[in-house]
């Protein structure tokens, strides 16, 4: 099959359901998606075993048409995109705000993403990005409330601000290459003879890109985004696990894009570690069990960017293997924590008590997603982060690191898990979809896991080998880490004061603007110092 | 487009930069709409100036020097995402209007916090 497909198909499937608006539409839609999955798949065994799949639209040369590309990870990708989209059409399928409108922008919302992992060009990921942002706005403040019309607002203006620079970096590099195709634009790109040239179009499109995947300064737009008071909570789950990736695969292909020319990576790697420990400082302040979630997840795109920026292979795919585990805990995370929100009336953590004796299936999944993302043995966050640290080739200052970061996300989730404790009278009855939906994310939590060195080899090709030895002294290293993370948090982190006053700081839309203003000018200035 | 010191690239730059400083400085979410679309019309300034010549002719025909049409067409694709960005926000911004009755940021989000 064509890889527009994947992008028009969606575009297609939406207007349709818009069009004909009845409840057996969106039964059609789940077969329909379900058949998309198989197709995806099947797109996947073609790139694993035919190469990578270069497409230009039309049949015109490549330079001229739009080029799509499908490599291994961008096809992992989208089939990640189609079963994540199928899951949360099956979870809501019973909900009421679920109207002709809400399938509409979802759909489209899907094919969308798809065309930000298969585009192969610089303006065509643009429009993409600006498109999607404008449908994820409308889906954020789907139900009408004022608060999150506020988010919603910053959240576009925000983005806008940032594509505006990603825009202009475009501009340079069509000025320079007389193309925007990243495939010519890396043949190219070695030829530059002085560098300096490429310094302007290299730092507006990366600041452009950390907004995008919300990177240490710029990451204020997200918790309002991702954590807002009345998004579905499949438009959370959707944007913490799938869509915040769309700015962390760009931020892949433009680093391999300038890397020829500009190896930033140890200041990357110092913005991913800030990002991991702002995130969960951040995390830890926090009340609304949303915006827990929120943070954590800028905590955990901080783990990845720190591992994509190791410079060893093991870190890099452990960094990527995280990619697809953070999706899937997070939205088991999202929709669990969506659940709760309905049934208690509440989103304060203080007050909501007694969890596994009310809905015990939520409990199970919220179990199995939070041993996943703590990185506990036998669950896929385990095999990733095991993956990454095998990638800092034993350098004490990175295990320090990466033993902060850890310790970290254990504290949020050790705070996170009291919900689960207390009594409680009453019996919480779930319906069969959303129950099957939850149950089978957490069971790809444990599956990720215990069969990730096999994963790792299909999908990637790359091959690990997990000694019986390795894997005892990482269950030592988990325990020291839980048994640190249960220490501070009850003797330290319940009597500070620190943390009340972070989670009462607000950036204004005018004080992200001066953020990013004040990140390009120094990522520019150190730029210029270096290559000047 | 003229040569010399002030030809379009640098004009660009110049309202690329009193763009940023309305986002930046101005509290007025209508100023902030206004700003994004003077950095819309610099972004397409900017583009169009890319490759320019006064010679060059549409690329129809047969034309001795041909005008590049790859600016034109991305910006025509850029001028379609502004008027629809530019719209969502201010349907946006009336709805925040009728339930703060401010155009302040800084005001929206002191009431906000009152909400709470």
């Amino acid at each position: 099959m064509a890889l527009y497909w994947f992008v028009v198909l969606p575009l297609m499937i939406a207007l349709v359901s818009y069009l004909s608006n009845s409840q057996r539409t969106k039964v059609t839609v789940l077969f329909i998606q379900v058949a998309f999955f198989v197709l995806s798949i099947i797109n996947f065994i073609d790139v694993r075993t035919n190469g990578t799949k270069l497409e230009v639209i039309g049949g015109y040369d490549i330079g001229v048409g739009i080029t799509l590309k499908a490599d291994l990870f961008s096809s992992v990708m989208v089939s990640l995109t189609i079963f994540l989209f199928s899951c949360m059409l099956l979870y809501n399928y019973k909900k009421s705000y679920v109207n002709h409108l809400f399938l509409f922008l979802f759909i489209a919302l899907q094919g969308l993403i798809s065309g930000i992992f298969l585009s192969n060009d610089l303006f065509n990921i643009y429009v993409m990005i600006e498109v999607s942002t404008i449908v994820v706005t409308i889906l954020i403040v789907f139900k009408k409330d004022s608060k999150s019309i506020y988010d919603g607002i910053v959240y576009l203006f925000t983005n806008l601000a940032s594509m505006t620079l990603f825009l202009f970096g475009i501009g340079y590099i069509y000025k320079i290459f007389g193309t925007t195709d990243l495939t010519l634009l890396s043949e190219r790109l070695p030829l530059v003879e002085n560098p300096r040239t490429l310094i302007l179009p290299f730092v507006l499109m990366i600041t452009a890109v950390d907004l995008k995947s919300a990177i240490m300064p710029l990451f204020s737009w997200l918790p309002k985004a991702h954590g807002t008071a009345s998004a579905p909570s499949i438009i959370s789950a959707i944007l913490s696990g799938l869509y915040v990736k769309g700015g962390v695969y760009l931020f892949i292909r433009i680093t391999n894009l300038f890397q020829p020319v500009f190896d930033e990576m140890l200041i990357f790697m110092i913005f991913g570690f800030m990002t991991a420990v702002i995130g969960w400082i951040f995390a830890l302040s926090q009340t609304d069990i949303k915006l827990i979630l929120a943070y954590s997840t800028v905590s955990q795109i901080g783990v990845i960017v720190f591992g994509l920026s190791l410079n060893s292979t093991y870190g890099y795919w452990g960094a990527i293997y995280h990619i697809l585990n953070h999706a899937i805990f997070k939205s088991t995370l999202f929709l669990t924590a969506g659940i709760i929100v309905d049934e208690y009336h509440t989103r304060d953590i203080r007050e909501i008590r007694g969890i596994f004796k009310r809905m015990p299936y939520v409990s199970i999944a919220s179990i199995f997603a939070i041993f996943g993302i703590t990185g506990a043995p036998l669950f896929n966050g385990n095999f990733s982060k095991n993956l990454i640290h095998e990638g800092m080739s034993d350098s004490l200052l990175f295990e320090l690191a990466f033993f902060i970061i850890n310790v970290g996300t254990i504290l949020i989730f050790i705070k996170y898990a009291q919900m689960l404790r207390g009594d409680s009278k009453e019996h919480f009855h779930i319906g069969w979809n959303q129950k099957f939906v939850i149950l089978l994310l957490a069971a790809t939590c444990f599956l990720g896991g215990i069969l990730g060195p096999i994963i790792m080899s299909v999908m990637f090709d790359f091959e690990v080998y997990v000694s019986a030895s390795s894997y005892l002294s990482k269950l030592f290293i988990y325990l020291f880490t839980l048994l640190v993370g249960i220490l501070f948090y009850k003797y330290v982190y319940l009597q500070m004061r620190l943390f009340t006053k972070i989670r009462e700081l607000e950036l204004t839309f005018n004080q992200v603007i001066m953020a990013i203003v004040i990140f390009f000018t120094g990522f520019l200035s150190m730029m210029v110092y270096q290559f000047g | 487009m003229t040569s010399g010191f002030l030809d379009g690239s640098i004009i660009a730059i110049a309202l690329f930069g009193i763009g940023i400083y309305g986002l930046l400085a101005r509290r007025n979410i209508i100023k902030t709409v206004m700003s994004f679309g003077i950095i819309q019309a610099a972004l397409i300034l900017f583009f169009l100036n890319i490759n320019y010549d006064a010679a060059a002719e549409p690329p129809i025909g047969d034309a001795a020097l041909m005008t590049d049409p790859f600016p034109q067409a991305l910006m025509i694709t850029a001028i379609v995402i502004g008027v629809a960005v530019t719209a969502v926000g201010l349907t946006m911004f009336i709805s925040l209007y009728h339930h703060y009755g401010s155009t302040n940021w800084s005001k929206i989000v002191r009431m906000r916090k009152e909400e709470n």
